[in-house]
């Protein structure tokens, strides 16, 4: 369960790469709001056409698929009036997938085959993880632009190592316990190497205020295991009678409803007290950010989405997925001190530095 | 070119937006002019993003300067050889026709994919694996199980070489040797499984929960039926297809939670593994009549595990719920049972084969069975009725 909520949580949907948070509401702060405007037929348009030809060129269009996908989103979502831009090419796009499935392929078939051989592979991949995460995000970053300006992620493969692999370490031996304090680590690592228009992001949330949302979601996890093993422990008595008969089989899966569901609702409420606690702790030199997601409006948005896309074998994908954009959106504002104007690119030396590297061989962007 | 187009300029520098106008100069000049901005320069220097639905379409001045043009400003004439293939693809995406073409393709990909695609592909990878490797494969798969939950047979000795005769008996093929492995698995309970490469693997629990011999060959029928078409293999690469594909969609709906790629990747390999039952079970009848016993036995099997489960786990790790559908099983295998016992007539006087006749002597009301596919307790009154049926 923990590693689902990390998932998650090291990486949020839209509003893309950078990482978005509210400082405190000072007197001379001015609102600008985020505003989402995709509409769930068009993107089906782009989406279907998109799936469609990325299956009869056997997943090759995927890349050019996924930059008109991001570019709908980014282009759709606008700060201030001014839309976002997403400026990959596909060419990386697709060479990074390629590395990623074959990796993907290798570590299922060694599952299959040895768990030996399994072991290895994961670790292979965990000592890969922090270098390629760095890799993600900076291809991310410098593909992203507003009012004309783009992002940068600073590489810092020795920090990433760190708090993306050894501080694992710490979190297995004190059983879980150090958690949220290395979820901080790694939020601060993430959102204070990014960098837009010369100034880096600062994280001003301290790990102990990682510590509330963690420990109200692991106790209220385990009241509600507790409380419906027990109700279930006595329906089991009740649905399997008496006469040695045993619980009917569909009673067995569906036992399991409930704990998803619970677990499911726990994450939703997780998920949001978090965004809002890094969001809202965010800096971006003078401006800040403020986040207003509710648990309760993720938790709808989030069971309304699995329901419609299982109910129609995924063709509700794209509204699914404009929904929680829209919703993400509205609950962002910038505060700003003085004029959003102001920004100001990095010396071009720093860029161009950056860019000689990026280009490099591995140049690539990995998310499937 | 005298167009005209009205956009927002960025320099690069500054995050200012600059209200401004696009003009076209000639036919392969522009020039941009207005808000303190004023540039000009040959056309071709110029990149453009393709159009895609209402998002501002960008100009690229190539020194990190940009104009943003509205989506549906008509400048594609400026731009005669950039992004044809997209500008295609944009004009499937404002097509109807195109848009349900598009939704075909995917359904018919889905399927075909689901029911002959990912198995062809992964049985054609399944089919090249060599004998030796498969079985270094089940080697590693039987440790595995030894480590975590088996434990070593508790039955004696004279009894496994017994068995393990009996299992030979059917097994023996000529061209491979299967191994029979015993297992005690108070954790598992009755089962039999095969792994890949010849070993099948049969618990104590399911000897002790047989009554007759003949249950026990109807059941290595079955795991040697899973060996003959190497189905643990095939099933291991059928999964390991749909985890890939299931993948490489993960990417769209991991916002809907992980519910959304279980639920049916569960479905798919459960609807293949079910396939491979039918046809191990197939399979079994005909070793079982061409050994001259009756199918019968494996109904009489699949009722007693059913019948031995305890109460608590039934339906929980039981053979029977690793391989569903067991009324369906059951009456397969008497309706094989019954064409056995017409074919062999001198091992089933008046369709009663040995070893049958005890279970139900007094079912005389033979007026409905044919259609009475229900209860599998009606299964030796119906050989019964084959028999009428056939004098």
């Amino acid at each position: 369960m923990e590693d689902l909520i990390a998932a998650e949580a090291i990486s949020p949907p839209p509003p893309p790469a950078w990482q978005f948070a509210g400082g405190p509401p000072g007197p001379a702060r001015t609102e600008h709001r985020f505003e989402f405007s995709g509409d769930a037929r068009e993107y089906f348009r782009i989406w279907v056409v998109n799936l469609a030809l990325s299956i009869v060129t056997l997943g090759i269009y995927s890349a050019w698929a996924k930059v008109r996908s991001e570019r709908y989103f980014y282009g759709n979502t606008r700060l201030a009036g001014e839309p976002f831009e997403y400026l990959a090419k596909p060419w990386p796009i697709l060479k990074g997938r390629l590395i990623a499935v074959s990796l993907f392929a290798i570590y299922i078939f060694a599952a299959q085959l040895s768990w030996k051989l399994q072991l290895g592979t994961a670790l292979v991949i965990a000592l890969a993880t922090p270098w390629l995460f760095v890799r993600g995000c900076a291809f991310r970053a410098r593909y992203s632009a507003w009012r004309g300006i783009n992002f940068r992620f600073a590489l810092n493969y020795g920090r990433a190592y760190v708090v993306y692999l050894l501080l694992g370490l710490p979190v297995v031996l004190s059983l879980g316990l150090m958690y949220p304090y290395v979820k901080a680590m790694q939020k601060k690592f993430f959102v204070e190497h990014h960098h837009y228009g010369g100034m880096p992001f600062a994280l001003r949330a301290t790990a102990g205020q990682f510590y509330p949302p963690y420990l109200i979601a692991w106790g209220v996890t385990v009241a509600i295991v507790f409380a419906l093993s027990v109700v279930i422990g006595m329906l089991t008595v009740l649905v399997a009678g008496s006469g040695g008969e045993g619980p009917p089989t569909w009673f067995m899966y569906a036992y399991l409803v409930p704990f998803y569901a619970s677990y499911f609702a726990v994450w939703a409420f997780l998920a949001a007290a978090l965004a809002n606690l890094v969001y809202n702790h965010t800096d971006l030199g003078p401006h800040g950010f403020r986040s207003t997601l509710k648990g309760q409006k993720l938790l709808w948005i989030y069971a309304g989405n699995t329901t419609a896309i299982l109910a129609s074998a995924g063709f509700m994908i794209p509204w699914a997925k404009v929904r929680l954009a829209r919703y993400r959106a509205e609950s962002l504002v910038v505060l700003s001190a003085g004029n959003l104007d102001d920004f100001r690119a990095e010396s071009r030396a720093d860029i161009d530095a950056t860019a000689a590297e990026m280009d490099g061989l591995f140049d690539i962007d990995i998310g499937l | 070119m005298s167009d005209a187009f009205a956009g927002t300029y960025y320099d690069g520098a500054i995050g200012r937006a600059h209200a401004v106008e696009l003009r076209g100069v000639g036919s392969v000049h522009y020039a941009l002019v207005g808000d303190g901005v004023e540039r000009s320069g040959p056309i071709a220097s110029l990149r453009i993003t393709p159009r895609l639905g209402r998002v501002a379409r960008t100009i690229e001045f190539g020194d990190g300067a940009r104009v943003l043009l509205a989506h549906d400003a008509p400048i594609d004439a400026w731009f005669p050889r950039a992004g044809r293939m997209e500008a295609f693809v944009d004009r499937l995406e404002r097509h109807a026709h195109a848009i349900a073409a598009a939704v075909f393709v995917c359904v018919t990909a889905l399927a075909v994919g689901a029911f002959w695609g990912i198995p062809k592909a992964a049985d054609a990878v399944a089919f090249r694996v060599p004998p030796e490797a498969e079985r270094t494969l089940g080697n590693e798969v039987l440790e595995q199980l030894d480590q975590f939950g088996l434990k070593p047979t508790t039955l004696d000795a004279d009894r496994r070489a017994a068995l393990a005769a009996r299992f030979a008996a059917l097994g023996h093929d000529g061209a491979v040797e299967y191994r029979i492995e015993f297992r005690n698995a108070p954790g598992i309970g009755a089962n039999a499984f095969a792994l890949p490469g010849g070993t099948v693997v049969v618990t104590d629990q399911l000897i002790v929960a047989l009554d007759d011999d003949r249950e026990f060959d109807a059941v290595v029928a079955h795991e040697i039926g899973h060996q003959r078409r190497r189905h643990a293999l095939r099933q291991t690469l059928r999964g390991s297809a749909v985890a890939i594909v299931a993948a490489f969609f993960a990417g769209d709906v991991s916002s809907a939670g992980a519910i959304v790629i279980a639920v049916p990747t569960f479905l798919l390999t459960s609807h293949y593994s079910r396939e491979f039952e039918d046809e191990a079970d197939r399979y079994a009848f005909d070793l079982l009549s061409k050994h001259e016993e009756s199918p019968h036995w494996f109904a009489e099997a699949m009722r007693r595990l059913e019948a031995a489960q305890p109460a608590h786990r039934r339906g929980v790790s039981s053979y029977v719920s690793t391989h569903p559908n067991t009324l369906n099983r059951i009456d397969a295998a008497d309706a094989a049972a019954r064409s056995f016992a017409t074919a062999h007539p001198e091992l089933c006087p008046h369709g009663v084969c040995p070893g049958e006749e005890a279970d139900d002597p007094d079912d005389p009301d033979c007026d409905d069975c044919e259609t009475d596919d229900e209860a599998p307790a009606a299964a030796p009154a119906r050989l019964d009725c084959a028999k009428d049926g056939s004098e």
